[in-house]
C-alpha cells in the first residue's frame, strides 16, 4: 500500500552559504501510513512548522526526498504545487484563516470552486460535510458572527470538502477554549476512524496531541522520540506524553 | 528615545509613507493648479466669453476644497492605522500618553507641511509644463497665464496647513483617548456587513430620482441660461447624493444577483472577487461617489474644452465656404498654392469702378461660386450658377475690403467686361479637403495678402484670419477645459489608487490564505485584475452618464456638445487606464508574494 507521507533525510538550511547559516531541520526521516493520525511535538522554534510548510509545498527543503500520495513534491514547479495543494492537502490553521466576506458555507465550498467542480456538485458535498461537522444551522453565518470553534470547525470543514489524500493541521486548537478544543479534537478523530481520513498534527499542546494514535518529537531540527498509543486510553497515552515530554525537554 | 524608534518606524515603512507622501503632494500640487487659474481673474477675464465663469469656477474650488478634505481625511486615517500599533506597543512599554500625543501631532504636521510644499513647488512646475504644452501643440492663444501665481501659492499654503493642523489635532486626540488594547489589536478587527434589504431599495430608488433631478437641472440649464444660479447648486447637491445612493445601493444589488447565480459565482475565485467588491464597495461608497463626481468633472472639462476647439474649425469653416482668396496671385502666392494637394481652384475676374464691381458671367455660369447658408442653426452649402441668385454677388464682393468695394457688384458679358474701363483684377478661391491640415499654408497666404493690401490686414474676411479671430476667443475657454480635466484627473486617480492601495495590508493575509490552500498565481493575480478594475469602471459608468448628460448644459455655448465625444473620451479613457494598470501593479506588488 502506498505511504501518504514518506520523508526521507531532509535537511532545511536557512542563510546563503557565506553567510551565518541555520539549520531549521536535520536528516528528518519518518513515514506516515494511509489512514493515520499522526503528530508531531516540539517546543516553539523546534522546527515543527518548517517541516509542516514543506510538508504542504509552501516551503522547499534544501535536501533530500518528501513523497506524498507517492509523488514527489520536491520536484514541482509552482503551478503544480498549487495544484497539489488544492488537491491533495486539507489545511486546518492555528488563526482558522477563514475568509471573513464569506460566508461558512462559501468558505467550505471554496476548495472545490477552485477546482472548477461543477457547482450542481458542490452543494451536496458541502451539505454533507456540515452536516458530519455539524455546521448544517450556522451555513449563511460569516465568520464574525460564529465562535472560534464554530470557525476551527468550519475550517475543518474546509479541508475535508475535497476529499484530500491528507489533513495537516497547524496547531488547530491553539486559538480554542478547551471546550471547543475537545469539540473539535473528537471531531477529527471521528473522521480518521470513520472516513479513514490521514492527518497530521502539529502542536505543543499535550492535551491536543492525546488523540492521535502516534507521536514523533522533534528537538532543535532533529526527530528525537517516538511515542505510539496502542492499546492505550487517551487518558494513559496523555500521562504518557507528559512524562516523554519531560524526560525529552531535558 | 522614543523620537529615534518613531523615527526608526517610518524607515521601516518605507514604501507606504511614500505612497501616502505622494499621494499628498499630488494633492497640494492640483490644489495649487486649480487656484493659479480660477484665482487669476485677469486670467478668466480676459480668455472666456462667458459671465459665469468666475461663478463656475467659484464653484469648483468649493467643490475641490470639500475632495482635498475627504482626501486628506483618508490619508490620515491611513497614517493613523500605519502608526497605531507602534504607538499602542509604546504607550504598553510605559510611555506617557501626552507625549504619544505630542509624536503623532508632530508626524502628521510634519508630513502634511513637507508634502504642501513639494507639491506646491510641483504644482508650479506641472503648471507651467501642461500650459507650455497645450499652448504650443493645441495653437491655442492664452493671455495672463502664469504658471506661477502668488496668490494661489498662499492660499495653498493657507488651506493645506489649516487642514494638517485639524488633522494633527484629531490624530492626536484620538490617540490619547483610544485604550492600549485596542491600539495593538486594530488590525484583527472584523470588519461587520450587514445589510437591512429595505434600506437598500429605499437608497436605490432614491438614488435614482435624485439624479433624475439633478439631470433635468443640468437639460434646463441648457435651455434657460437664467437658471443657473439655481440650477448649479441643485444639480451639484442632487447629483452628488443620488451618486452615493446609487453606488451604494444598486452595485450591490447587482453583485448580491450575481452571487446568487451559482453556476458563475461558484467557479474558481468568483465567489471571492464578488465578495471582496461587495465588502469594498460599502467601505468604498464615500470615496467611489467622490471619484465618480471627479470623473465626470474632469471627463466633462476635457470634452468641453475639446469642444470649443471643434468650435473654432466649425465657424471657420461655416463663415466661409473657401479656404482662401487670393487677390491678383502673384508667383510666391502661386507656388504656395501649387504645393497643396487635393485642391479646387475657382478664378473670378473682376473689374472696380466706383459704381459697381463688374465680373464676368462667363466666370459664374462655367464655374459656379458656393457659398455657406445659415437657416437657423443648419448650415447647407449653396451652388448657383446664375446671376439671378440675389446673394451671389454679395458673397463675391464680400471678399473685396469694404472701403475698396463699390457698392454693388454686377454681371455682364464678356464683351461689356472687355469694354470697360477699370483695372482688370482677379480674385483666386481656393478649396482643399481640409483647411486645417493645411493651415500653414493658409497662414502664409493671408500675410503676403495683407502685406500686398495692407486693407485687408483690418478686412480680416478670409478663412484664415476668421479663424485667428475665433480662435483666440475660443482657445481660452478650450484651455481651461483641457487644464482642469487634467487636474481633476490626476486628483481622482491618486484618490482611488490611493484609497485602493490602503487597504492592501489587510488583504495580504487573504491572498495568503488563498494561496497556501492551492490557488495558482495566475489565478491571484486575475481575481485582483478583476477586482480594481470593477472598482475603477463604477465611478467611471456613472461619470460618463453625468458628462453626457451634463453636456445638455453646454447648448448654449457649444454648436455641437456631442459632435467628435470619442476624441476626449478615447484620451481620457487611455489616461485613466494607465492609472488602472499603475493601481494594480502597486497593488499585487503589496498583496503577492
Amino acid at each position: 500500500m502506498t505511504k501518504i507521507v514518506e520523508v526521507k533525510n531532509i535537511e532545511k538550511i536557512y542563510g546563503k552559504a557565506n553567510e551565518k547559516q541555520f539549520k531549521a531541520l536535520s536528516d528528518v526521516n519518518f513515514e506516515v501510513q494511509p489512514g493515520e493520525f499522526v503528530g508531531i511535538m516540539g517546543a516553539s522554534g523546534s522546527g515543527k512548522t518548517t517541516l509542516l510548510n514543506i510538508l504542504s509545498t509552501l516551503d522547499t527543503a534544501t535536501s533530500g526526498e518528501v513523497k506524498i500520495a507517492g509523488e514527489d513534491i520536491t520536484k514541482l514547479k509552482n503551478n503544480e504545487m498549487a495544484d497539489f495543494r488544492a488537491n491533495k492537502i486539507g489545511f486546518i490553521f492555528q488563526d482558522f484563516n477563514l475568509l471573513e466576506n464569506l460566508t461558512a458555507y462559501e468558505n467550505i465550498a471554496l476548495p472545490l470552486a477552485l477546482q472548477n467542480t461543477s457547482p450542481k456538485k458542490i452543494k451536496p458535498a458541502v451539505d454533507s460535510i456540515s452536516a458530519k461537522l455539524g455546521l448544517t444551522e450556522i451555513l449563511n453565518h460569516y465568520p464574525t458572527e460564529l465562535s472560534g470553534g464554530q470557525k476551527q470547525r468550519v475550517a475543518a470543514a474546509r479541508a475535508l470538502v475535497h476529499n484530500p489524500s491528507i489533513i495537516f493541521g497547524d496547531e488547530p486548537t491553539g486559538a480554542l477554549d478547551s471546550k471547543s478544543a475537545r469539540a473539535l479534537m473528537d471531531t477529527m478523530t471521528k473522521v480518521n476512524k470513520e472516513d479513514n481520513v490521514s492527518i497530521l498534527l502539529v502542536t505543543h499542546d499535550p492535551f491536543s496531541a492525546s488523540f492521535c494514535d502516534r507521536i514523533l518529537f522533534i528537538k532543535d531540527g532533529e526527530i528525537g522520540q517516538e511515542l505510539k498509543k496502542e492499546e492505550h486510553s487517551r487518558g494513559e497515552f496523555y500521562q504518557e506524553i507528559l512524562d516523554s515530554l519531560g524526560t525529552f525537554a531535558e | 528615545m522614543l523620537n529615534k524608534l518613531a523615527i526608526g518606524g517610518i524607515k521601516h515603512r518605507l514604501r507606504d509613507y511614500s505612497v501616502l507622501f505622494s499621494g499628498l503632494m499630488i494633492a497640494a500640487s492640483i490644489f495649487y493648479m486649480f487656484l493659479s487659474l480660477a484665482l487669476n481673474k485677469a486670467f478668466l477675464k480676459s480668455n472666456s466669453p462667458a459671465q459665469a465663469t468666475a461663478f463656475i469656477f467659484g464653484f469648483g474650488i468649493v467643490l475641490l476644497a470639500i475632495i482635498t478634505i475627504v482626501y486628506i481625511n483618508y490619508a490620515n486615517k491611513f497614517l493613523l492605522s500605519m502608526r497605531q500599533k507602534e504607538y499602542g506597543m509604546f504607550m504598553m512599554l510605559g510611555a506617557k500618553s501626552s507625549k504619544i500625543s505630542k509624536m503623532i501631532f508632530v508626524e502628521t504636521f510634519a508630513i502634511g507641511a513637507i508634502a504642501t510644499a513639494v507639491g506646491s513647488l510641483i504644482g508650479i512646475g506641472i503648471t507651467g509644463f501642461v500650459g507650455d504644452l497645450l499652448i504650443k501643440n493645441m495653437d491655442m492663444q492664452v493671455s495672463h497665464f502664469n504658471s506661477f501665481y502668488l496668490p494661489a501659492l498662499l492660499w495653498t499654503f493657507v488651506f493645506f496647513i489649516v487642514i494638517f493642523i485639524f488633522s494633527a489635532l484629531r490624530n492626536s486626540i484620538s490617540l490619547r483617548f483610544t485604550k492600549v488594547m485596542t491600539l495593538l489589536n486594530m488590525d484583527s478587527q472584523p470588519t461587520k456587513l450587514k445589510r437591512n434589504n429595505a434600506w437598500t431599495i429605499i437608497q436605490s430608488i432614491l438614488g435614482v430620482i435624485l439624479l433624475a433631478i439633478g439631470y433635468w437641472c443640468m437639460v434646463k440649464m441648457g435651455k434657460d441660461a437664467t437658471f443657473i444660479f439655481l440650477g448649479v447648486p441643485v444639480a451639484l447637491f442632487t447629483i452628488v447624493a443620488g451618486t452615493y445612493f446609487v453606488i451604494n445601493s444598486l452595485t450591490t444589488t447587482i453583485i448580491n444577483l450575481l452571487k446568487r447565480n451559482t453556476s458563475f459565482s461558484q467557479k474558481g475565485l468568483n465567489n471571492f472577487t464578488l465578495s471582496q467588491l461587495n465588502f469594498r464597495i460599502a467601505d468604498y461608497t464615500k470615496i467611489l461617489s467622490m471619484v465618480s463626481i471627479m470623473f465626470a468633472l474632469a471627463l466633462g472639462a476635457i470634452t468641453v474644452g475639446l469642444g470649443f476647439r471643434q468650435q473654432i474649425d466649425t465657424v471657420a469653416n461655416g463663415q466661409n465656404y473657401y479656404d482662401a482668396s487670393i487677390r491678383n496671385i502673384n508667383n510666391k502666392e502661386q507656388n504656395l498654392v501649387d504645393k497643396i494637394d487635393h485642391k479646387k481652384l475657382t478664378v473670378y475676374e473682376f473689374k472696380n469702378t466706383k459704381k459697381f464691381t463688374y465680373y464676368r458671367n462667363s466666370d459664374l455660369e462655367s464655374q459656379g461660386f458656393t457659398y455657406n447658408k445659415f437657416s437657423k442653426s443648419m448650415i447647407s452649402k449653396e451652388v448657383p450658377t446664375h446671376k439671378s441668385n440675389p446673394s451671389v454677388a454679395f458673397q463675391l464682393q464680400n471678399t473685396i475690403p469694404v472701403d475698396e468695394a463699390a457698392p454693388q457688384a454686377k454681371f455682364v458679358s464678356d464683351a461689356k467686361f472687355d469694354s470697360l474701363s477699370g483695372k482688370p483684377e482677379t480674385m483666386t478661391f481656393v478649396k482643399t479637403d481640409s483647411f486645417k491640415n493645411n493651415l500653414s499654408t493658409f497662414k502664409k497666404i493671408s500675410e503676403i495678402q495683407a502685406a500686398r493690401y495692407p486693407a485687408y490686414k483690418q478686412f480680416g474676411g478670409d478663412k484664415y484670419s476668421v479663424y485667428k479671430n475665433i480662435n483666440s476667443f475660443f482657445s481660452g475657454l478650450e484651455f481651461m477645459g483641457f487644464f482642469l480635466g487634467i487636474a481633476f484627473l490626476a486628483m481622482l486617480a491618486s484618490c482611488l489608487m490611493f484609497k485602493i492601495l490602503s487597504g492592501a495590508a489587510g488583504d495580504v493575509k487573504r491572498y495568503n490564505m488563498l494561496y497556501k490552500i492551492g490557488t495558482r498565481q495566475r489565478s491571484l493575480r486575475q481575481t485582483i485584475n478583476k477586482e480594481i478594475a470593477v472598482l475603477f469602471s463604477v465611478p467611471a459608468v456613472l461619470g460618463i452618464v453625468h458628462v453626457l448628460v451634463g453636456l445638455q448644459m453646454f447648448k448654449p455655448l457649444l454648436y455641437k456638445p456631442y459632435m467628435h465625444i470619442e476624441v476626449p473620451f478615447l484620451i481620457f479613457f487611455v489616461l485613466y487606464l494607465g492609472y488602472y494598470f499603475i493601481t494594480r501593479y502597486l497593488y499585487k506588488k503589496i498583496v503577492l508574494k
